[in-house]
C-alpha cells in the first residue's frame, strides 16, 4: 500500500509492469548517500539501486531526522517523482510537509533490508489503485504577485497600476512562502533581486511623475536622452523613463530572448514586439505593453551594458540551484549557481538552521549536552562527542587516564579514516569514478564500527586503495589547478594543510604527539593537493591507531558538582573544532562552538567563480564541506 | 538491390522505428494517465522549484574550436570520393589530397597560435 | 527477410549492451535487469515538463534511437546479413551518427530546465572536438579498401586486420566513438555527479525508455562499426561468421563500458584541446602514413 500509487485497477498488464517495478527500485537518497554511509547503512547492499535524479526514482529514502528547510526541499523532490512513488523513512518519523512515510524503519541495516522487503511487496500489490489523491503543499504553488517594473517595492496581489508611477502592474511568478522571488536573469547588479527592472519601453504611461533623477531614453536609440517625456526625433517612439546610468544601467536590457533573437528583423513579425529583436516573454504576460513602431535594434545595441564575459561577449545568465540534495556535493548545502552559459558567474553558498540550538535548555545536564552534540553532525560524530567530552573535562578541571586519551585517539583516527573515505566515494561519485566509489564506500562502512583487530586487517585493502587511487589515468588532468587556494591561516583541516600550511589541533594534543603524529602537507592548495592529504592522512592515522593500541568511544567523565569555564579544541576530519562552554554546579549554561565548514562555506563564492560548471563542482566537493551544525 | 530501393528500405526501417516507438506510447497510455499535480512538471532542480525559463542566450565557448571545424568538415566532403579513387590514382592522388591537407594544417597551425583553441 | 534477421540479431545485441552496461554501472550481472526496468519504465507515468518545447522534447528520443538504427543497417554482420549495403555505407553511417547530435541538442533545448540545457550544449562542444576524429580514420581505411560499402571495407581486411594496419587510427576511432556514444568518460551530456542526469534527466516512463534505448543501439552500431573497420568484420577460423560478429561486437561494447569506470570524467576544455591539438594532427599523420603504405604494398 503506497501512497504515490497510480490510479488504476491492478489487472493484466499493470500487474506485470507492478512486479517490474517491485524487482527494480530505484531510490533518491535525503539528504544524500555520504548521510547514509555514516551512518552504517550499504543502500545497495539492501536492494536499492541508486539515482541522481528524482525523475527517474520510485523510492525516496529519507535517512534519519533532517531540519524543516530540508524537509521542505524533501518535499518539492517528492512531487517531482513520477508515479508510482514511494515514501522509505528510517530513523524519523517527523517528516511533514510530505507526506507519511509508507515504510519506516529504524538506522540500522538489518531493518533497511526488511524495510526493502515490505517496500517490495507493496509496489508489487499497490503500484496501482483505484483511488488516489494528489500530493500538494502550499511550497509546491506559485503565486502570480503583479509588481511595477519601475518600482519593485510594489507588489500587488491583483492587475492594476503601480500608486507611484502609474504604469500597468506586470504579472510575476514568485514562491508560495516568500522565500526568493522570481528573479528576472538579469545580468546587471541593481540592489534588488532583480524583479523590476527587465521591462523595456512601456509606451503609454498616463501620468508618471518621476522624480528628477529619473531621465528619458528611446528604447531603439539609447543616445537620446531627454528629461521630460515625449517622442524620440529619430524613430517617433515614445520616450521611457528608466533610471541614470550610474545607478547600474539601464531597464531596458531585457533577457528573456528566444533562440532566434540573434535575426532581429524576425522580431517584426510577433505581434505587439515590434522592434525587439525576438523577446520571448514567455515567463509573463505583455499584453499591457505596446511598443512602438518597429525599427530595427542590433544586437550591439541590446547588450550595450550588460556585463562582459572575459571573452567580451555579454550573453545571458541563469540562476540555478544546485542543492540542497545534488548528487556529488554533500546534501543539505544549499548552493545557488549563476550559469553565464557553463561557467559559473555568481554563487551563493549556505547551510540551512539546525533544528534546535545547540543548548535547548539553559542548564543542560551534561549527558545530555554531550549527546546532542554526538547527534549534531551525523558525518563526524565521534570528533563532537570527544570535543564535548574534553570541554567538559577542561571546565571541570578533570584529568583523563592515559589508556582512555589513547582510546580516544584511537576512535578519532577511526572515524577520520571513514569520513575521508566517505569523501574519496563523494568525489567519485561527482567525477565518475565508479570503482572508486564501490570500494571507497565499501571500506567506509567496514571502518567505521571496526575493532582494532579489524582495523589492522583492512590495513592491504586500504594500501591497495591508495596505490590504485594514485595510478588512476586523467586524476590529474580532473583535479590539478582547481579550486586553488592561498595560504590562509584562517583555515582549517586539510584545506589548509594542503597549502603548505601544517596548522593542525593535534599538535596541542600531548597524546597524539606521543604517538608519533606529524602534520600532512602538501603545497599547491588545489583540489589535486586536498585529494593527496586526505589519503596520505588515511594512511598516517591507521599508524597513529596501530601505535595508540586501543580504540575506544569517547564517554563523558564524571563532572560532579563542578563549575568553571573551558575551552577545547579536535581536529576533526574537516579541520579544527573549537568549543567553548560553561560549568554550572555540573550543569551545562553556555556553550559556543565553532566549526571549520562555517569557514569554508565562504570560500565557495571565489573558488568557483569564472570557473566552468564540472570544475565548479570539483572545486565545491574537494573543500568536504559538512552542512551541519554551521549554524550555531 | 539499387540504391533507390536500398534507401527506400532506410525510409522504411525508419517510418518503422517511429511507428513501434509510438505504439509503445500508446500503450503506455493505456497503463494509465499522467496525473496533474502541482509541482511535478516542473524540471528537476536538486530540491529547488525551477522557475525561470532557461531559454536564453547560451554562452557557448568553444566557437573557436567550430569555425576550424567547418573547414575541416568542408575538406572531408571532397576526401569521401578521393578515398575511394586514390589507389588507382596513385601518387598524384597523395601529393594533391597532402597539399590541401597541408593547407588546412598549416590554418589549424594558424589558429592555434591566435589562441582560437583553447576555451574562450 | 535479412532486414528481420538483422533486425532479430540486433534486438539480441542490444539487449546483451544493456545487461553489459548495467553490470558497469551497478556492480550486478543481471540477465534480467533490462527487461525488468523496461517493464518498470513502461509502467511508470512519462511527463511532459511545463513550458516545454513540445516538438524537441517528444522528437528527441524517436530521433536517437532511429539514427542509431540507421547507422546500423549498413554494418555487415555475415557476407550477406545486411540491412542494406550502399554503395556509400561508411558515408551514410557517418551521416546517420550525425544526428545524434541533433536529437541531443534538442533533449537539452526541450525541457526547459537548466541541467539538460547546459548538458546540450557541452554536447555540441563534444560533437566539435570528436566528428574529425571518426571521419578521417574512416577515409583511412576506405582509402585501404577502395572503396566505401561496408562489406568491401571488411573483405580488404582479409590478410590484415586494420587493427594492426593503422593503429592510430583505430585508437583515435575508438575514443571518438565512446565520446559519440557518451559513454563515461565522455558522459558530458548525461553526466550523474556534474549534472544530476542532464539531458536525460527530465525524461520520465516510457520516454526515457526510448532514450536509454537508443543510446544502447547507439553503442552496439558504435562497436560493430569498430568491428567492421578495424578488426576485420566478421572473418576468423573455426565459427560460423555471425559468431565471430557477435563476439567481436560485444567484447568491444564491454571495453568501452568498462574503461569508464577507471577514469574520472574529462573535463570539456581538455575534451576539446586534445581532440584538436594532439588528436587532427595525428590523424593526419594517419591518413599519410596509410596513404604511402596503399601505395607501396601489393
Amino acid at each position: 500500500m503506497i501512497a504515490g500509487a497510480r490510479q488504476g485497477r491492478l489487472s493484466g498488464l499493470r500487474r506485470l509492469t507492478a512486479l517490474a517495478m517491485a524487482r527494480d527500485l530505484r531510490a533518491f537518497l535525503v539528504p544524500g548517500p555520504e548521510i547514509a554511509r555514516a551512518h552504517g547503512l550499504d543502500i545497495e547492499a539492501a536492494g536499492l539501486l541508486r539515482v541522481a535524479s528524482p525523475r527517474h526514482a520510485s523510492v525516496l529514502l529519507v535517512v534519519g531526522a533532517i531540519p524543516p528547510a530540508l524537509r521542505e526541499a524533501a518535499a518539492i523532490v517528492y512531487a517531482q517523482m513520477v508515479r508510482p512513488r514511494a515514501l522509505f523513512a528510517l530513523g524519523t518519523q517527523t517528516l511533514s510537509p510530505l507526506p507519511a512515510a509508507d515504510v519506516g524503519a529504524r538506522l540500522s541495516q538489518d531493518e533497511l533490508v526488511e524495510g526493502v522487503h515490505r517496500l517490495r511487496r507493496a509496489f508489487a500489490e499497490g503500484a496501482f489503485r483505484p483511488q488516489v489523491s494528489s500530493f500538494d503543499t502550499p511550497i509546491l504553488h506559485v503565486r502570480i504577485q503583479y509588481t511595477c517594473p519601475m518600482h519593485p517595492e510594489v507588489i500587488r496581489d491583483e492587475p492594476g497600476t503601480c500608486p507611484k508611477c502609474g504604469m500597468t502592474l506586470v504579472p510575476h511568478e514568485t514562491r508560495a512562502e516568500g522565500g526568493s522571488a522570481h528573479r528576472h536573469h538579469h545580468t546587471m547588479d541593481s540592489g534588488t533581486p532583480g524583479q523590476a527592472a527587465s521591462e523595456p519601453g512601456h509606451s503609454g504611461h498616463p501620468g508618471m511623475d518621476h522624480a528628477a533623477l529619473v531621465q528619458y531614453t528611446c528604447p531603439m536609440h539609447p543616445e537620446v536622452i531627454r528629461d521630460e517625456p515625449g517622442t524620440c526625433p529619430k524613430c517617433g517612439m515614445t520616450l521611457v523613463p528608466h533610471e541614470t546610468r550610474a545607478e547600474g544601467g539601464s531597464v531596458h536590457r531585457h533577457h528573456h530572448h528566444t533562440m532566434d533573437s540573434g535575426t532581429p528583423g524576425q522580431a517584426a513579425s510577433e505581434p505587439g514586439h515590434s522592434g525587439h529583436p525576438g523577446m520571448d516573454h514567455s515567463a509573463m504576460d505583455h499584453s499591457a505593453m505596446d511598443h512602438g513602431d518597429g525599427m530595427f535594434m542590433s544586437m550591439v545595441e541590446v547588450t550595450r551594458d550588460l556585463p562582459r564575459s572575459i571573452d567580451g561577449l555579454a550573453m545571458d545568465w541563469i540562476d540555478v540551484p544546485f542543492g540542497p540534495f545534488f548528487p556529488g556535493l554533500p546534501g543539505g548545502l544549499q548552493l545557488m549557481l549563476t550559469l553565464d552559459g557553463d561557467t559559473v558567474a555568481r554563487s551563493a553558498a549556505h547551510a540551512q538552521r539546525d533544528m534546535e540550538p545547540l543548548l535547548p535548555a539553559p542548564d543542560l545536564d551534561p549527558v545530555r549536552f554531550v549527546s546532542r552534540l554526538t547527534e549534531m553532525d551525523p558525518l563526524s560524530p565521534v570528533s563532537y562527542r570527544l570535543l564535548a567530552c574534553r570541554a567538559m573535562e577542561d571546565a571541570a578541571g578533570a584529568e583523563v587516564p592515559d589508556d582512555i586519551a589513547r582510546g580516544r585517539v584511537g576512535a578519532l583516527e577511526r572515524e577520520r579514516i571513514a569520513s575521508h573515505l566517505g569523501w574519496l566515494a563523494l568525489f567519485a561519485q561527482q567525477t565518475g569514478l565508479g570503482w572508486l566509489m564501490g570500494d571507497a564506500a565499501g571500506l567506509q562502512l567496514h571502518v567505521r564500527h571496526a575493532d582494532l583487530k579489524r582495523l589492522m586487517g583492512l590495513r592491504p585493502a586500504l594500501r591497495t586503495l591508495t596505490r590504485r587511487l594514485r595510478r588512476t589515468p586523467l586524476l590529474k588532468a580532473r583535479t590539478a589547478g582547481l579550486g586553488r587556494l592561498a595560504p590562509d591561516p584562517t583555515l582549517r583541516g586539510p584545506v589548509v594543510r594542503a597549502t603548505g600550511i601544517g596548522a593542525d589541533a593535534r599538535h596541542t594534543d600531548s597524546t597524539c604527539a606521543m604517538l608519533g603524529f606529524t602534520a600532512i602537507t602538501r603545497t599547491g592548495g588545489d583540489a589535486l593537493a586536498r585529494l593527496f592529504v586526505r589519503v596520505e592522512e588515511i594512511t598516517h592515522s591507521l599508524a597513529l591507531i596501530e601505535t595508540a593500541g586501543v580504540v575506544e568511544r569517547p564517554e563523558p567523565a564524571d563532572t560532579g558538582e563542578a563549575s568553571g569555564a573551558g575551552e577545547a579544541v579536535v581536529e576533526t576530519p574537516r579541520g579544527e573544532a573549537r568549543l567553548q562552554l560553561t560549568l554550572d554546579k555540573g550543569r551545562v549554561s553556555a556553550a559556543r562552538l565553532g566549526t571549520p565548514s562555517m569557514r569554508h562555506l565562504e570560500l565557495v563564492g571565489p573558488l568557483t567563480e569564472g570557473q566552468e560548471l564540472g570544475d565548479a563542482l570539483v572545486a565545491v566537493g574537494s573543500l568536504d564541506l559538512s552542512p551541519w551544525g554551521t549554524g550555531q | 538491390m539499387n540504391a533507390l530501393e536500398q534507401y527506400g528500405l532506410l525510409l522504411g526501417l525508419a517510418v518503422g522505428t517511429v511507428g513501434v516507438v509510438l505504439s509503445l506510447y500508446g500503450l503506455a497510455r493505456r497503463i494509465g494517465k499522467v496525473r496533474r499535480e502541482p509541482g511535478k512538471d516542473v524540471p528537476a532542480t536538486a530540491g529547488q522549484l525551477s522557475r525561470d525559463p532557461v531559454w536564453v542566450r547560451y554562452h557557448a565557448r568553444y566557437y573557436g574550436y567550430a569555425l576550424l571545424f567547418l573547414a575541416f568538415d568542408m575538406e572531408m566532403a571532397y576526401m569521401y570520393p578521393w578515398a575511394v579513387v586514390y589507389r588507382q590514382e596513385g601518387l598524384v592522388a597523395l601529393l594533391d589530397m597532402g597539399v590541401f591537407l597541408a593547407i588546412l594544417f598549416l590554418g589549424l597551425l594558424y589558429g592555434w597560435s591566435q589562441g582560437a583553441l583553447r576555451r574562450q | 527477410m535479412t532486414t528481420l534477421l538483422v533486425l532479430l540479431s540486433l534486438t539480441v545485441g542490444v539487449y546483451l549492451v544493456a545487461v553489459l552496461e548495467a553490470w558497469t554501472t551497478n556492480g550486478h550481472f543481471r540477465i534480467a535487469a533490462p527487461l525488468c526496468s523496461a517493464l518498470a519504465l513502461l509502467g511508470r507515468e512519462s511527463i511532459v515538463p511545463r513550458k516545454a518545447d513540445r516538438i524537441f522534447f517528444e522528437a528527441a528520443p524517436i530521433l536517437l534511437l532511429t539514427s542509431a538504427l540507421l547507422g546500423a543497417a549498413v554494418i555487415p554482420l555475415a557476407p550477406a546479413l545486411i540491412v542494406t549495403d550502399l554503395a556509400t555505407g561508411a558515408l551514410f553511417l557517418n551521416a546517420a551518427l550525425a544526428y545524434v547530435l541533433v536529437a541531443l541538442l534538442m533533449a537539452g533545448w526541450g525541457p526547459d530546465g537548466a541541467y539538460a540545457m547546459v548538458g546540450g550544449w557541452r554536447f555540441l562542444g563534444q560533437v566539435i572536438a570528436y566528428a574529425m576524429l571518426i571521419v578521417m580514420p574512416i577515409m583511412a581505411v576506405a582509402m585501404r579498401a577502395e572503396s566505401l560499402l561496408t562489406t568491401e571495407i571488411v573483405a580488404s581486411q582479409a590478410g590484415l586486420w586494420n587493427i594492426l594496419y593503422q593503429p592510430l587510427g583505430f585508437v583515435l576511432f575508438f575514443a571518438a566513438a565512446m565520446a559519440l556514444a557518451f559513454v563515461p568518460p565522455f558522459d558530458l551530456p548525461t553526466a550523474q555527479g556534474e549534472l544530476a542526469g542532464g539531458v536525460e534527466g527530465e525524461y520520465t516512463g516510457v520516454r526515457l525508455a526510448v532514450f536509454r534505448l537508443g543510446r544502447m543501439v547507439l553503442i552496439l552500431t558504435l562497436a560493430a562499426a569498430t568491428v567492421t573497420f578495424y578488426l576485420g568484420g566478421w572473418q576468423g577460423p573455426l565459427l560460423p561468421p555471425w559468431a565471430w560478429s557477435a563476439i567481436k561486437t560485444l567484447a568491444v561494447a564491454a571495453t568501452m563500458l568498462l574503461a569508464g569506470r577507471m577514469m574520472p570524467r574529462i573535463r570539456e576544455a581538455h575534451l576539446l584541446a586534445w581532440g584538436w591539438k594532439l588528436g587532427i594532427p595525428l590523424a593526419l599523420l594517419n591518413i599519410f602514413l596509410v596513404g604511402v603504405l596503399v601505395l607501396v604494398l601489393p
